[in-house]
């Protein structure tokens, strides 16, 4: 069962056309993510980790954008093949998403418990007392104290924390086989933040869901992750299970962003600067010829200048797309 | 919420005492409207020196404003002296009929268009048909009203004519004699005076609110929850008319009940145009030849009006918005 | 179309990014709005028609021919031999000069009026979020009064009352339409009030009243355009219906409000003498609400005026 593969994408590419040019948001993507698996997806700001949940969800907005190429596999079959019908069917049911800012992301004007029951009538044929008395018990599961007196509350009256387990609460009403979070907790305090986490792992074992969880925060991805898919400019540039990245990362990217998390434990020599990635993400606009990240790289050589790396296994399930990539045991 | 009101009630009160006060204020400086009695020969000497007496035309401006306010007080609004014989008030109050059935269909036209108009403008950008709302919400906001009036009655009672007779009127509220006529003619006769000047006042209306709903609506369907709606798995209908609009729906309702006091000043010019006798046009009349009184009747009513409303769209927007409702 | 470039080039682009004004960047924005570019080109011609006009077609517009020559059709020829294109009206003067003329005049107070209120309304505004508390308080009691008053009959009342003119015309509108500008202004104060650098400035001795135009005023800037180009619409629709009314700009001077006043009586025998004027009034100001829509977005895509 475990090697049931629920979600994989093939080669996936959605573009946005804007004026002032194509921006090749995700360019040939390969993830794949089985049955209760959690998958970190990592990178920084506009690189192209929400474009591709939000590809997988079939929510991209045209205009601007559009899935251009490729294959999403879920369940054995091409969702992209299927029409805007059954895709509604699968969002929100098979497939759920939680956004990153719980502040805006529910509805001023419904109560809370609405917006719940709203999910679960649209997807089950059950009553409209039948969908409430479940709307209670996910507000109950995801941590709310006095579920029935908050069901008719509104957004405005709770706290961001609170809002960010509704979200939850909505997105797990109708049992997910994968459940999707787009740095959902990146906008709330470091404890909240991990109370959250917390909901979300105890959840996953009592509905044995898939995760795919989105964040530029590496912490993050260490608690929660089985594996970990890294990406840069719309590219996978590394992929491996959660040990063999933190302890061997090949690519230079994944070895830079590790290096510079300051360790409290890390021995520190007096004067030592804290290691940075030099320069900035590439404008999209204007990207570099042959590897995406060669002019920030201090590992490259004329090949990356030149051609794009193809994607290499390194060892049994670690993938680097690299030319130059390091030597196993330079870890951090 | 009942504090509210009542703090805002309050408000109204020196609101209302400043309005007054600079209203009357730019009023007096059209001079002593008795001074004109005197050319008419069948006004007495001794009826025009108690009149002025009266409203304190002897005394300077701010004394005088006292003594106006005083006889507010006691109910007493003063003769009209464009209808001499009538108390002011009298006057007003039997024009109202008419300025409302003029402002209260236009203001219902121009809701029923601009709503849906403005929804479907919103939801497809950039179409042509989004180019076109566009464009004709703007000509209703630059046009101005006086002079569609007229185009329209050249358009309907000149160029457009049935048996050598304009299709239709080209001004006043009713045919001569239709009195007596059964109430259905009588409607149907009405119905055809008030034609084109709806069609000149709602126009002006839409132009904005149509713009004002395309704007809410895009505004509101870029917002987070609606991503969130979409996600759920519901219909885009449904994310649409009921998650997107009711949020949409907000500032346009506090929008069209401040308008509702514009549109009983605005209908003022248009009255005059199509020579309907309401309230606007009185006030112009009243206004123009120093009917004092009168027109301080008519100028306040329309500044209560004004104040009146925006306390019920503030109210409004209270009750609609559950972020102020349950603050 | 996105292009690849070298890694050099790239490296360099990293070091020194292309420098953005802030008006480069207001004038790209604007460019892409096409109803504001209609608008803007309207504009144009409109103003180089009624400013070079009278120049080329020089034809006196108070002129008036003897004989009973009044309310010719368009196009017909006076015993002079002068072809009027546009007809004559009630005092047998050319139409085509007065539109002419009159435009320069409706032109001149629609700006001059809104340009006005944009400024009074812009003081005003400063003061009030500048001192806050009572001034604030009593300053916007104030607004709120104005605001409140039925602009339509009492711009009537107050124009037969102090005279008949262009000046008097022009402090008229200022009365009844610098309230926007001033709430407008004041809310941009209030936000940059709490931004740092007033307290900064506040801190090293800065006089209040250099504050206040040296370092806030330029910040309101953009909305004080933005003002100022919507209300010209609404500036000329004012001094058309006063003059329309009779109130405003005094025969025999020409402006498109007072033209439509004389051709009121004529709608039926001389109903060209309705068009024109209105139609240039009407096109008038749909350019300026078209640029001035443009203008908004583009200076400030979030603005929620």
């Amino acid at each position: 069962m475990k090697d049931d593969i629920l979600v994989q994408t093939k080669d996936l590419q959605t573009f946005f056309y804007t004026d002032e040019g194509v921006v090749r948001a995700v360019d040939g993507v390969d993830i794949k993510i089985s049955v209760g698996e959690t998958l970190g997806l990592v990178g920084e700001s506009g690189c192209g980790k929400s474009v591709t949940s939000l590809s997988i969800m079939r929510l991209i907005p045209w205009p601007p954008g559009k899935i251009v190429g490729g294959e999403i596999w879920f369940k054995g079959e091409d969702i992209l093949k299927k029409s805007e019908e059954e895709m509604r069917r699968i969002r929100g049911s098979q497939i759920s998403m939680i956004f990153q800012e719980p502040m805006t992301s529910l509805n001023p004007v419904f109560t809370v418990g609405y917006q719940i029951s709203e999910a679960v009538l649209v997807h089950q044929d059950v009553t409209e007392e039948e969908a409430k008395k479940r709307a209670i018990e996910m507000l109950d599961l995801v941590g709310i104290p006095d579920p029935e007196k908050r069901y008719n509350e509104y957004p405005h009256q709770m706290s961001g924390g609170m809002r960010q387990r509704v979200m939850i609460a909505m997105a797990l009403s109708c049992n997910p086989d994968l459940l999707i979070s787009d740095e959902a907790t990146t906008a709330l305090d470091v404890t909240i933040q991990a109370q959250i986490l917390e909901l979300m792992k105890d959840l996953k074992r009592k509905i044995g869901m898939a995760i795919l969880l989105i964040t530029h925060n590496l912490s993050v991805i260490a608690e929660m992750a089985d594996n970990v898919a890294v990406m840069y400019s719309g590219k996978i540039v590394e992929y491996s299970d959660i040990k063999t990245i933190f302890k061997s990362p090949q690519h230079p990217y994944t070895y830079g962003l590790l290096s510079s998390i300051p360790l409290v434990t890390k021995k520190r020599v007096k004067g030592e600067k804290l290691p940075i990635i030099e320069g900035v993400v590439p404008n999209p606009y204007h990207l570099p010829t042959g590897c995406y990240f060669n002019p920030r790289c201090p590992y490259s050589t004329k090949i990356c200048r030149e051609e794009d790396p193809k994607i290499e296994e390194v060892a049994p399930g670690h993938f680097v797309k690299c030319w130059n990539y390091l030597k196993p045991g330079m870890g951090v | 919420m009942r504090n509210y009101i009542i703090r805002r009630l309050l408000q109204m009160i020196p609101l209302i005492l400043g309005i007054s006060f600079l209203v009357f204020i730019i009023l007096s400086l059209t001079g002593d409207p008795f001074a004109a009695l005197m050319e008419n020969p069948r006004v007495k000497i001794e009826d025009i020196r108690r009149l002025q007496h009266q409203w304190g035309f002897d005394l300077p401006v701010y004394l005088r404003y006292f003594k106006w306010l005083f006889s507010i007080f006691k109910g007493d609004w003063g003769p009209s002296l464009l209808y001499p014989g009538r108390m002011s008030y009298d006057v007003v109050m039997a024009r109202i009929p008419v300025t409302l059935q003029v402002m209260g269909i236009s203001f219902l036209v121009a809701l029923i268009v601009a709503i849906p108009i403005g929804i479907y403008s919103a939801v497809h950008q950039y179409s042509f048909a989004d180019y076109l709302v566009t464009s004709l919400s703007f000509f209703g906001m630059s046009m101005p009203t006086f002079w569609f009036g007229l185009m329209l009655m050249i358009l309907f009672s000149l160029v457009i004519q049935i048996n050598g007779m304009p299709l239709l009127p080209p001004g006043g509220i009713m045919t001569p004699g239709i009195l007596s006529e059964p109430f259905w003619v009588r409607f149907v006769d009405r119905l055809k005076y008030l034609v084109m000047p709806v069609i000149v006042l709602a126009f002006n209306s839409m132009g904005p609110w149509s713009r004002y709903m395309r704007s809410s609506m895009l505004e509101v369907v870029r917002q987070d929850y609606i991503r969130t709606a979409r996600a759920k798995g519901l219909s885009e209908r449904v994310v649409i008319y009921k998650h997107a609009l009711r949020n949409a729906l907000i500032p346009i309702v506090t929008l069209v009940a401040l308008s509702i006091p514009g549109i009983v000043s605005g209908a003022a010019i248009t009255e005059f145009v199509f020579n309907i006798p309401g309230m606007g046009q009185l006030t112009l009349n009243a206004i123009t030849k120093n009917d004092f009184p009168t027109a301080m009747v008519c100028l306040l009513l329309i500044g209560f009006l004004t104040i009146f409303f925006n306390l019920v769209a503030d109210i409004v927007y209270a009750i609609v918005d559950p972020r102020i409702r349950y603050a | 179309m996105a292009r690849d470039i070298t890694t050099e080039e790239a490296r360099e682009e990293l070091i020194s990014p292309e420098e953005f004004s802030y008006w480069k960047m207001v004038w790209k924005r604007l460019r892409k709005h096409k109803l504001a570019m209609v608008g803007m080109y309207m504009l144009i011609v409109i103003i180089i028609i009624c400013l070079i006009g009278p120049l080329i077609y020089r034809v006196d517009p108070n002129y008036q021919i003897e004989g009973p020559y009044e309310l010719l059709s368009p196009g017909a020829v006076d015993p002079n031999g002068v072809r009027h294109p546009l007809g004559t009206d009630d005092f047998a003067r050319d139409v085509l000069a007065r539109l002419l003329y009159g435009g320069r005049v409706s032109l001149l107070i629609g700006f001059s009026a809104s340009i006005s209120a944009a400024l009074v309304g812009a003081v005003i505004g400063l003061i009030s979020g500048y001192y806050g508390k009572t001034i604030d308080n009593i300053l916007m009691r104030i607004t709120d009064i104005f605001l409140c008053l039925p602009t339509i009959p009492l711009l009537i009342a107050l124009a037969s009352v102090i005279g008949k003119g262009i000046l008097q015309l022009i402090f008229v509108i200022v009365v009844f339409g610098w309230m926007t500008d001033a709430r407008l202004v004041r809310g941009v104060i209030l936000s940059l009030k709490e931004q740092e650098f007033t307290e900064a400035a506040r801190a090293i001795g800065v006089p209040p009243s250099r504050i206040m135009f040296k370092h806030l005023l330029p910040n309101t800037l953009a909305y004080i355009i933005i003002g100022t180009t919507l209300g010209i619409g609404s500036s000329i629709i004012y001094e058309a219906s006063i003059s329309f009314l009779g109130f405003g700009v005094q025969a025999p001077t020409a402006s498109w409000g007072n033209m439509l006043q004389g051709a009121q009586n004529y709608i039926w025998r001389a109903p060209f003498l309705v068009f024109y004027p209105g139609i240039l009034i009407f096109i008038t100001v749909l350019a300026f609400n078209f640029f001035g829509d443009g203008l908004r977005d583009a200076l400030d895509p979030r603005l929620k005026l």
